[in-house]
């Protein structure tokens, strides 16, 4: 909101700079977004002069040397000066050593061509008040010698943006604004008087003008009052009128507008005068629309619409969109003579809705959506009322039509200043929250440390103590609520299982070196079905998505990776190591989970060419660290079964990949290389391996302290075992098989210790649908070195057991 | 037999320089040494000696043993050394760069979250987490954030259809499920759960319908602090915020509380940061942080009563930090993941 000066000081004395009254209105708690300054800034060390002389310049032709007489004060200076459309005896602004000119350029005592100059004389354009850059700036009028320069030229206005929170729909008006700043500098707050008196019984029958009012829709419109006025005369508004609303963004348009307009600003109640020519059956109804209604609004929009809206309407049609705009049927003309003045009272959510749904907000619908104090109502008619028959004449008829009646206000809320510096945690005196209050307007009745606060009709927004607190506080000035030592005691929790596990897990990775990437976690519903054409984009999908790449909930976060690398192979920066944490989607028995992620992806190839080449991830690489990561989570993958993604999957390429899908343990893991020719479609050079390890949030727990085992001192004995198995038998599920027979074997005796698989065989020594692999069992015991001759009997046992219950032929 | 020693030493000593292999070497030992050696032999010779011979016999044979050893040892030492500098191939260049690959690094946002979490912990703050798909109750009601409000807006916040069903996201009702506009929905969560005292922060990924410019994006990141207990004033949330500031921003950061409006905090202030160690900044105030007390409806929502308990909470953005501490101009470096960018915080 634009607030003037100017404006301000119409009611409230406001001596301070400019800047100082943004930084008090900054710290009442509105925010000052930009200050606007127009004609002259406060300059200091500029004042009148009067040019006592000239003399040609010794070295320069285009020069003058002037004898300047500056007030008793000052006395004379000798100014240089290059201009020649002055005369001896004009009085000029001077600018003296120590001045600071718009724009930032310093004066300070200079020699000009080898002759002193005490200071300079000033065009309009130096000055920053007009575009003149040619001549000085001729003072007219003969002002005092040594004036400053602010108070000969005083059209000069300041106008802030304010932000103004939607708690105080009451500073949305220049007299709500002076109120704040007149409680801040404890100052008092001089409301526009109104000094014309019509009383009821002289003024003239508006009745053949205007004969009343009829409201539908008490709800929407609790309050309306119409007043006429009936004999105006149109035309433009006084200047100070003019240039008030100007500053403030308004265009003027001719004395009755600006008065609605004037009076909005400076009270905050939007109100609206008709031409009540306009008005058929010279009677309002306040009614809804009727659907599909059309009207064509004050900024030459034809609107629709719809039973909901609020309308202003006379017998036959809308005359105006109640709250937000009037409408171009009924406005005032430049012959329109006798008005009706509506100031009124909407509800906030039905102007929010309409404004909205028309797409127009306007300085009326914004007051009105925040709310307007139906106890102003009155105040703010008899204030247009005498500025329009001020600046547009005219006379005010009897009846005045209220339709809708005054709430009853009476607020109070108790306070004990005790409790106010127990909220705050710091002294403030009985005196000062007191004082604070009051200068709010607020009535303060103190009595045994229980008082009695009064609200305001315009401050609905208090009706607890701790909002009295807030004013309070503001009064105080919140940049001076103290600071102290943190009173911490002890932390009370842990750090949450999620933060714990991606912490592990990316520094685990960073040590690999792995570069974290963020990627954002809406993609479009092209990349998520290229990547998983498994997944229902449906489900995932946002019902108001903000653009066509960004439509849902991403199921994976290997596309996201995906991008990254290849905005850096097409940048050339060499990366080849990525990875990213956060949160992956994925629908299980219809149902959309949240799952933790963590993926990880390699690149075969890299922009760069070194002269020593790093060992690249293969797939066993990528599945030992999706394992080690899993393991920070708790997670042990060799307990379940891991499987070769599925062939429709398009994301993997096939034969190169592997999955493991535990719903009961929220589980889910992707391993391998990425399908070749999709990351070719998507130009990336070369081949690229990747990891995917995912969880249920409630599925991860704290870390459980480890529990110390005690290990054989003794020396282990090994057994080596070659095992002829099916082509499609997994070597996992081979050293499963042999561990159990193996554990079982040896149970009681002593300790089987590891099964490792150390080769794999396959070709001309074996048929084709064969493979050999070959298995090492390792002993050991606690108590004593094993005796060949038990791990010996143990093989025996051992073989025998693997020949009677598996498929696996033993190779000699 | 002086004399057979000596030669026999000599000879070993002349033909030694020949031994250049570990096969070699064997061969040349056996000769000597072996059963059928020339020392061997001599030493077989011992039985026919004198016996008051033998000792000084004795004498000379250890002497040559002796000799022999050393000449031994020598050879074998340098066909090792001559092994391993074959292994070991030609002496390296130093000056040759290591491996290709660079560090590892966290991305920013994770140094900056990690960063504040650790703040935090100093004074007893510890991280909670929750879901970024949300419901409007969490989110909104329970915030005591008006059903009319703008922020509630499909303009301004992202939700799902009607019928989306999440399985780990519990509804208080029949709300509609949305992406989390800020972490303070972690809050109510929390407090739901647990009863006070309650001192954590919140970081994590938030979304606003907003386009994305310099300084917007639509999903960014927050980090919200709530505490409450029993006495808790507005004086000691000053407290925490100073101590954070100053700690994350440098010594003599200071710090101004400005009055503000949020619906779920009373009363509300903006906070403003002013530090002479971030030159571009100045001496400037700089808006960071939002903040107040606990809004005493909030409480209501979760079941605590304001009577009993007070406390405060706060929240500012992960990015904004960010750029302010590493001085970045553009939101957008963050979301790219140019390496460029990213190893200038490995």
């Amino acid at each position: 909101m634009k607030v003037s000066l100017n404006w301000l000081k119409r009611y409230v004395d406001l001596p301070e700079k400019p800047q100082e009254i943004a930084d008090a209105l900054t710290l009442l708690g509105f925010e000052v977004d930009d200050i606007e300054t127009t004609g002259l800034e406060a300059l200091e060390n500029v004042v009148v002069g009067e040019i006592l002389d000239r003399q040609q310049h010794p070295n320069a032709d285009r020069l003058g040397v002037c004898r300047v007489a500056l007030g008793n004060d000052i006395g004379e200076k000798s100014i240089v000066c290059g201009a020649t459309n002055y005369k001896v005896g004009d009085r000029v602004p001077v600018a003296l050593p120590g001045a600071k000119l718009p724009g930032g350029f310093k004066i300070k005592r200079s020699k000009l061509r080898g002759v002193e100059s005490d200071g300079m004389m000033c065009s309009g354009k130096e000055l920053g008040v007009t575009e003149d850059a040619e001549g000085l700036l001729i003072l007219e009028g003969s002002p005092e010698l040594g004036t400053p320069i602010n108070d000969v030229l005083t059209d000069s206005d300041t106008v802030y943006n304010l932000e103004v929170t939607p708690n105080r729909p009451d500073c949305l008006s220049h007299i709500g604004i002076a109120r704040e700043l007149a409680a801040w500098y404890k100052r008092r707050l001089m409301y526009p008087e109104i000094c014309g008196d019509h009383p009821l019984e002289e003024r003239p029958d508006g009745q053949p003008i205007f004969s009343g009012v009829a409201v539908d829709c008490d709800e929407d419109c609790p309050l309306y009052m119409a007043t006429v006025i009936k004999g105006v005369k149109i035309g433009p508004s006084p200047d100070w009128m003019q240039n008030l609303l100007s500053s403030v963004g308004l265009r003027p348009i001719n004395n009755v507008v600006d008065v609605t307009n004037f009076v909005m600003h400076e009270l905050g109640n939007p109100m609206h005068a008709f031409d009540s020519r306009d008005i058929q059956g010279k009677r309002i109804r306040v009614r809804l629309a009727y659907d599909g209604e059309v009207m064509t609004t004050l900024d030459d929009e034809e609107r629709k619409l719809s039973s909901r809206m609020v309308v202003i309407a006379d017998e036959n049609r809308a005359l105006a969109v109640a709250g937000v705009m009037g409408g171009q049927n009924s406005q005032v003309k430049e012959d329109t003579t006798d008005i009706v003045l509506e100031v009124a009272c909407f509800k906030p959510s039905t102007i929010r809705w309409v404004s909205k749904r028309l797409g127009l907000s306007t300085d009326s619908s914004y007051r009105f959506e925040r709310g307007i104090d139906p106890h102003s109502l009155k105040f703010a008619t008899d204030r247009a009322v005498e500025l329009l028959l001020e600046t547009a004449g005219g006379e005010l008829c009897s009846n005045e039509y209220v339709v809708g009646g005054l709430p009853a206000w009476e607020s109070e809320v108790s306070l004990s200043p005790d409790w106010v510096r127990s909220k705050a945690g710091f002294d403030i005196s009985d005196d000062e929250i007191e004082s604070s209050l009051e200068s709010l307007e607020l009535d303060v009745a103190t009595s045994h440390g229980d008082w009695k606060i009064g609200i305001p009709s315009h401050r609905g927004d208090l009706d607890r103590p701790i909002d009295l607190l807030e004013e309070v506080l503001r009064m105080y000035g919140t940049h001076r609520i103290p600071s102290s030592v943190v009173a911490a005691t002890a932390t009370t929790r842990n750090d949450s299982p999620i933060t714990e596990f991606v912490r592990s897990a990316s520094g685990f990775l960073v040590g690999q070196n792995f570069s974290e990437a963020v990627n954002y976690t809406l993609r479009s519903q092209e990349e998520q079905t290229l990547w998983a054409s498994h997944v229902s984009a449906k489900e995932l999908a946002l019902k108001n998505p903000i653009s066509e790449d960004q439509t849902q909930l991403r199921h994976s976060l290997l596309p996201g990776l995906l991008e990254t690398l290849k905005l850096n192979q097409s940048r050339n920066t060499g990366a080849t190591r990525f990875f990213e944490t956060g949160r992956s989607f994925r629908e299980v028995n219809g149902k959309v989970v949240e799952m933790i992620s963590v993926a990880f992806l390699e690149c075969s190839e890299s922009a760069f060419r070194s002269w020593n080449q790093v060992e690249r991830d293969d797939f066993f690489s990528a599945k030992k660290r999706v394992e080690i990561i899993a393991g920070f989570a708790g997670v042990d993958l060799d307990r379940f079964s891991i499987k070769p993604v599925n062939v429709n999957n398009a994301a993997w390429q096939e034969g190169h990949c592997s999955e493991i899908e535990e719903p009961k343990a929220g589980v889910s893991v992707r391993i391998g290389l990425m399908n070749l020719s999709r990351t070719k479609e998507m130009d990336i050079r070369g081949e690229v391996m990747a990891g995917i390890f995912s969880i249920l949030p409630e599925r991860l727990r704290q870390a459980k302290r480890v529990k110390f085992s005690p290990f054989s001192l003794y020396p282990a004995s090994s057994k080596d075992l070659a095992l002829v198995i099916d082509q499609d038998e997994q070597a996992g599920n081979v050293i499963k098989t042999v561990s159990k027979i193996a554990s079982k074997e040896t149970k009681g005796i002593f300790d089987l210790e590891d099964v490792s698989l150390f080769d794999v065989y396959e070709g001309s020594k074996i048929s084709q649908d064969k493979k050999s692999v070959a298995v090492s069992m390792t002993f050991r015991s606690m108590e004593r070195t094993l005796k060949d001759k038990e791990v010996n009997k143990a093989f025996e046992a051992i073989q025998n057991e693997i020949r009677e219950k598996t498929t696996y032929l033993i190779r000699d | 037999m002086e004399e057979e020693l000596n030669s026999i030493v000599e000879s070993a000593k002349r033909n030694v320089s020949a031994v250049n292999s570990r096969a070699g070497f064997e061969a040349f030992k056996a000769e000597i040494s072996g059963p059928n050696g020339t020392l061997t032999r001599v030493m077989k010779g011992m039985g026919s000696v004198p016996k008051e011979d033998r000792p000084a016999f004795g004498k000379l044979i250890n002497e040559a043993k002796t000799e022999l050893q050393a000449l031994y040892d020598n050879v074998l030492r340098s066909i090792e050394e001559a092994e391993i500098a074959e292994r070991l191939g030609p002496s390296i260049d130093p000056s040759l760069p290591s491996y290709a690959l660079g560090p590892g690094s966290l991305h920013p946002l994770t140094q900056i979250r990690e960063e504040i979490s650790r703040i935090f912990k100093q004074i007893g703050f510890t991280v909670a987490e929750g879901t970024e798909v949300e419901t409007e109750y969490y989110c909104f009601d329970a915030l005591n954030t008006p059903a009319d409000h703008p922020a509630r807006d499909l303009q301004d916040t992202f939700y799902f259809p009607d019928n989306a069903s999440f399985g780990n996201v519990s509804k208080k009702e029949d709300e509609r499920y949305l992406l989390r506009t800020h972490t303070s929905s972690v809050q109510i969560r929390t407090m739901l759960q647990d009863d006070p005292p309650i001192r954590i922060i919140s970081p994590g990924r938030c979304f606003r319908r907003d386009t994305v410019d310099a300084t917007h994006s639509a999903n960014f990141h927050q980090v919200e602090g709530l505490y409450v207990d029993k006495n808790v004033t507005v004086r000691d949330l000053k407290a925490v915020l100073d101590y954070f500031f100053e700690q994350m921003l440098g010594k003599g950061t200071k710090t101004r509380f400005r009055p503000h409006f949020f619906p779920y905090t009373e009363p509300s202030f903006e906070v403003d940061f002013s530090s002479t160690h971030l030159a571009k900044l100045g001496s400037e105030w700089v808006e960071i942080a939002g903040c107040g007390m606990v809004e005493p409806a909030v409480f209501d929502s979760v079941g605590y009563d304001p009577e009993v308990y007070s406390g405060f909470a706060f929240g500012m953005g992960i990015e904004r930090i960010a750029m302010i501490v590493y001085g970045i101009d553009d939101i957008r470096y963050f979301y790219q993941n140019d390496h460029r960018f990213l190893k200038q915080f490995a």
